[in-house]
């Protein structure tokens, strides 16, 4: 009897990325995104074979989650030579993934599940792996395999997109990208990807404890507290958050901004910008430790307009910060997702996203989507929640309630569904698909999404 | 009127380099180095392929011969041995045989089939003297005579080879190194070590012609060759052929082994007689004849000389590359970084792209041994990311110096 639809019983999942679980794999979302996803499905009951450039340092095979999750860590001799994580001899890595996955996956993953009657899922993450996706098509359809598997490619963002073969991609793979956004910026390329949205984990859906929050107030003691976490990218639009700083300063409300950069040069171009601005400029230093020592180090730069945190803030820390500022600046003029502003509301921060890939922020309902890179629409929007206190609750409120449709429970739904629609296709699944739990159904939606909703059908 | 034949066949498998360029990691071992350079699975199922359809059938068909009465000589690159001994024993068993037979003779020839006899003498007498014993070790005679690499020969290899204590060395009897000399004649270079000259026309009826059906003697006959030979004035004539001849590059449907299984009763007929080359030294020795070499090389490539392996700019570019890869590698000290130049020194890095800008004949053979995987890369594609594995191993060398 053919299958309806995907389950654990008769599939399995395949995630191809160079970034993973391991903090020498972690450079920035994706690793996030991957080790989420990867942990969701397995979770789920499915047997899931994460593909990474692992630490070199670590076993090249490794079981979590009972079993479920098979962490397959790839070019690990290549990695011996460059400690420094896995950008580093991205090149030589590239080559070796290219070359040896294709085959290692068809032989060992592929063919045993097919032979046990299984479906093979297999998804690709970024340019990294576009590829190694395209030769592994091709050395499953020499072998008679490819129509067992659905291939799905994701586009996090644009980088290197000149990088990847389209046309050879797009004939391999099914397209598919985190945001409506997204799918527009491809469909100037000639390319039409499916949506699926990014996901946060459960985790990050708990409430922050009020006592923290206040104590990060208290360290900060500043009438007003923004925070940024971004690379040092023009595309975040960091001057247009410092110049918001230099206005409401100019304004005497002592404001606070806590930036979190990376290590891009662009920063420095930030920070003597806001010098030049008249604002001062502290660090935050400290090693991994408690939250006392978090707040100690920003205690330390308090007295400064911007506190330039040097150290990696652990995310159960980040999350008393978006719920201790007053906003929380995911500004991007150009952003696939934003993963931090959806994180921020999953926090209960008041989070002010760009207008591009974050199809989660609904204005004046859950967040403030700025439309500018103007500042005085930041400074505007600040005096607001200063005259109107009860709307900052309101938001806030409703933010974490919108985090909840944003689990990677639910977008692991979304994905599968959408998967089950290509198998259909590919005649890998037939018969009366059963619909899955009704996630999404109307009225289990919040007041303010009900409220959209029917707005846009009616 | 050639009384004699001496019969040579060279068995050779390039260690083909690994394209697109793989990236040498900074800082790599000299493992990890090599690991980048050559792709060892195509190389593989190469030597599977001829192997089927070449090593297998030929050698049985060699073996039928040598039972038959017929003196034969072969020569092995260290560059096929190993592989044989790596990825099918049963091949090296074969190989072994073979060259056990009374009637067969063992030849040296340059073990990576390299260019060190144009770089290094020096250098190319160590691994000649090398490849000489691993030859007896590994098949168990010791070879008297030698073969370079394509059958280099110039008045220093000579010299290199003769210092050596070698009997006897081939070289191809082209015009424009015989001059009006006939090569079915024993030569010298003033020297102990005699040169055999092999008959380049006859012998490439059959390396090159026989399969050609626009050529005006196809389809050749077994008998016909036997008359052509015995025609041949002088004492003896030298055929030498790449092993590959036989079920590779003339596949059995042409009728290759049919046609040499055939010609020991041809030759009996014509009272022609085999000898080793050994033989064929012991018994001209005393009426050689005195053969000025060139200083350029000859070859039996091409039409003779280096032009087909330095003919045209990406060949000469590499070429460049093989000379900075190998005394590069010689200032790190490290043998096994030197043994890898002098992988990369292979000829067949060269013989490969000599179709790179020409057409022809000759640009087919050399197209013909360009791994079909390779020409997705398209033609300059092809030069491009052979010149980056050099560039890769040299820049990989820095971390050894």
């Amino acid at each position: 009897m053919r299958q309806t639809n995907i389950t654990p019983s008769n599939t399995e999942f395949v995630i191809l990325c160079f970034e993973g679980p391991d903090r020498y794999s972690l450079a920035g979302g994706l690793g996030v995104r991957i080790d989420n996803l990867s942990a969701t499905l397995a979770t789920m009951g499915f047997n899931t074979h994460l593909f990474f450039v692992g630490d070199p340092s670590f076993p090249g095979e490794e079981l979590r989650f009972r079993g479920k999750l098979s962490l397959h860590r790839w070019c690990q001799w290549i990695g011996r030579y460059y400690p420094n994580g896995v950008y580093e001899g991205e090149n030589e890595k590239l080559y070796d993934f290219n070359e040896s996955l294709p085959w290692f996956i068809k032989e060992h993953i592929v063919k045993p599940a097919v032979a046990k009657g299984k479906l093979v899922v297999i998804l690709g993450e970024e340019w990294h792996t576009a590829e190694a996706m395209c030769r592994l098509s091709d050395v499953l359809h020499n072998d008679g395999l490819r129509d067992n598997v659905v291939m799905f490619w994701n586009a996090n963002n644009t980088f290197s997109f000149h990088r990847i073969n389209w046309g050879r991609l797009n004939y391999a793979t099914t397209i598919t990208t985190v945001s409506r956004y997204m799918k527009h910026v491809m469909w100037r390329m000639g390319l039409n990807p499916l949506v699926i949205p990014n996901g946060i984990p459960k985790s990050s859906l708990g409430k922050v404890d009020d006592r923290e929050t206040e104590a990060v107030r208290r360290a900060l003691g500043a009438d007003l507290v923004l925070c940024k976490v971004a690379r040092w990218d023009p595309d975040k639009r960091w001057n247009t958050a410092v110049e918001a700083i230099a206005k409401l300063k100019e304004k005497g409300i002592k404001t606070v901004l806590l930036a979190r950069g990376g290590m891009e040069p662009h920063g420095e171009e930030v920070l003597s910008n806001a010098r030049s601005l008249g604002l001062t400029v502290g660090k935050a230093m400290t090693k991994p430790g408690s939250p006392d020592d978090y707040l100690a180090a920003l205690q330390e730069a308090a007295t400064c307009d911007i506190i330039d945190i040097k150290f990696h803030m652990p995310l159960d820390f980040l999350r008393v910060v978006y719920r201790a500022a007053d906003g929380v600046l995911a500004n991007s003029r150009h952003e696939p997702f934003g993963i931090v502003g959806l994180e921020a509301m999953a926090a209960g921060g008041i989070a002010f996203t760009g207008c591009t890939g974050e199809d989660y922020a609904i204005p004046f309902v859950n967040a403030f989507v700025l439309e500018t890179a103007n500042p005085m629409e930041i400074v505007g929007y600040m005096m607001y929640l200063r005259d109107y206190p009860k709307e900052g609750t309101r938001i806030r409120e409703a933010a974490r309630r919108t985090a909840r449709y944003f689990s990677w429970e639910a977008a692991a739904q979304n994905l599968i569904s959408k998967l089950e629609n290509q198998a259909r296709m590919q005649e890998a699944l037939g018969g009366k698909p059963t619909p899955p739990e009704p996630q999404f159904a109307l009225s289990k939606l919040p007041p303010e999404l009900v409220a959209t909703t029917l707005k846009n059908h009616y | 009127m050639a009384q004699d034949l001496v019969i040579y066949t060279v068995v050779h498998q390039p260690r083909r380099l690994k394209l697109p360029a793989q990236p040498v990691p900074e800082g790599a071992s000299p493992g990890d180095i090599e690991r980048c350079l050559f792709d060892e699975q195509l190389n593989e199922e190469y030597l599977r392929k001829v192997a089927t359809y070449c090593y297998y059938p030929a050698t049985e068909m060699f073996l039928e011969l040598a039972d038959r009465g017929i003196k034969l000589s072969v020569g092995f690159s260290v560059s096929v041995l190993r592989q044989a001994g790596e990825w099918d024993r049963k091949l090296s068993g074969l190989f072994q045989k073979l060259v056990a037979h009374p009637n067969v003779e063992l030849v040296n020839v340059e073990p990576y089939h390299s260019f060190l006899p144009l770089i290094d003498l020096r250098m190319f007498a160590r691994r000649m003297s090398w490849a000489r014993n691993y030859l007896e070790k590994a098949l168990g005679k010791r070879p008297e005579v030698t073969d370079t690499t394509e059958m280099l020969m110039s008045d220093g290899i000579y010299h290199a080879l003769d210092g050596l204590g070698f009997t006897g060395a081939f070289l191809d009897g082209r015009p424009w190194v015989m001059e009006w000399r006939e090569p079915t004649h024993l030569y010298h270079k003033g020297k102990d070590m005699m040169l055999l000259a092999r008959h380049y026309q006859l012998s490439d009826d059959v390396g090159y012609r026989f399969s050609n059906k626009g050529w005006w003697g196809y389809p050749l006959l077994a008998d016909t060759y036997a008359h052509w030979l015995k025609e041949a004035s002088g004492d003896f004539v030298v055929l030498a052929w790449d092993y590959e001849t036989f079920g590779e590059h003339h596949s059995r449907d042409t009728g290759i082994f049919d046609f040499t299984r055939r010609l020991p009763e041809e030759l009996a007929k014509r009272r022609i007689g085999t000898l080793t080359p050994s033989e064929a030294i012991a018994k001209y020795r005393g009426r050689s004849y005195h053969l000025p070499l060139p200083t350029f090389p000859c070859t039996w490539a091409g039409e003779g000389g280096m032009e087909f392996f330095l003919g045209n700019a990406a060949q000469q570019a590499v070429f460049q590359l093989m000379l900075q890869a190998y005394n590069k590698a010689l200032l790190t000290k490290n043998q096994r970084l030197i043994d890898l130049a002098l992988w990369l020194i292979q000829s067949d890095n060269l013989h490969l792209i000599q179709w790179f800008g020409r057409s022809g004949s000759e640009a087919e053979v050399s197209a013909y041994f360009t791994p079909k995987e390779w020409w997705g890369l398209g033609p300059s594609g092809i030069v491009w990311e052979m010149q980056q594995v050099y560039k890769n191993f040299i820049r990989a060398l820095d971390a050894h110096l």
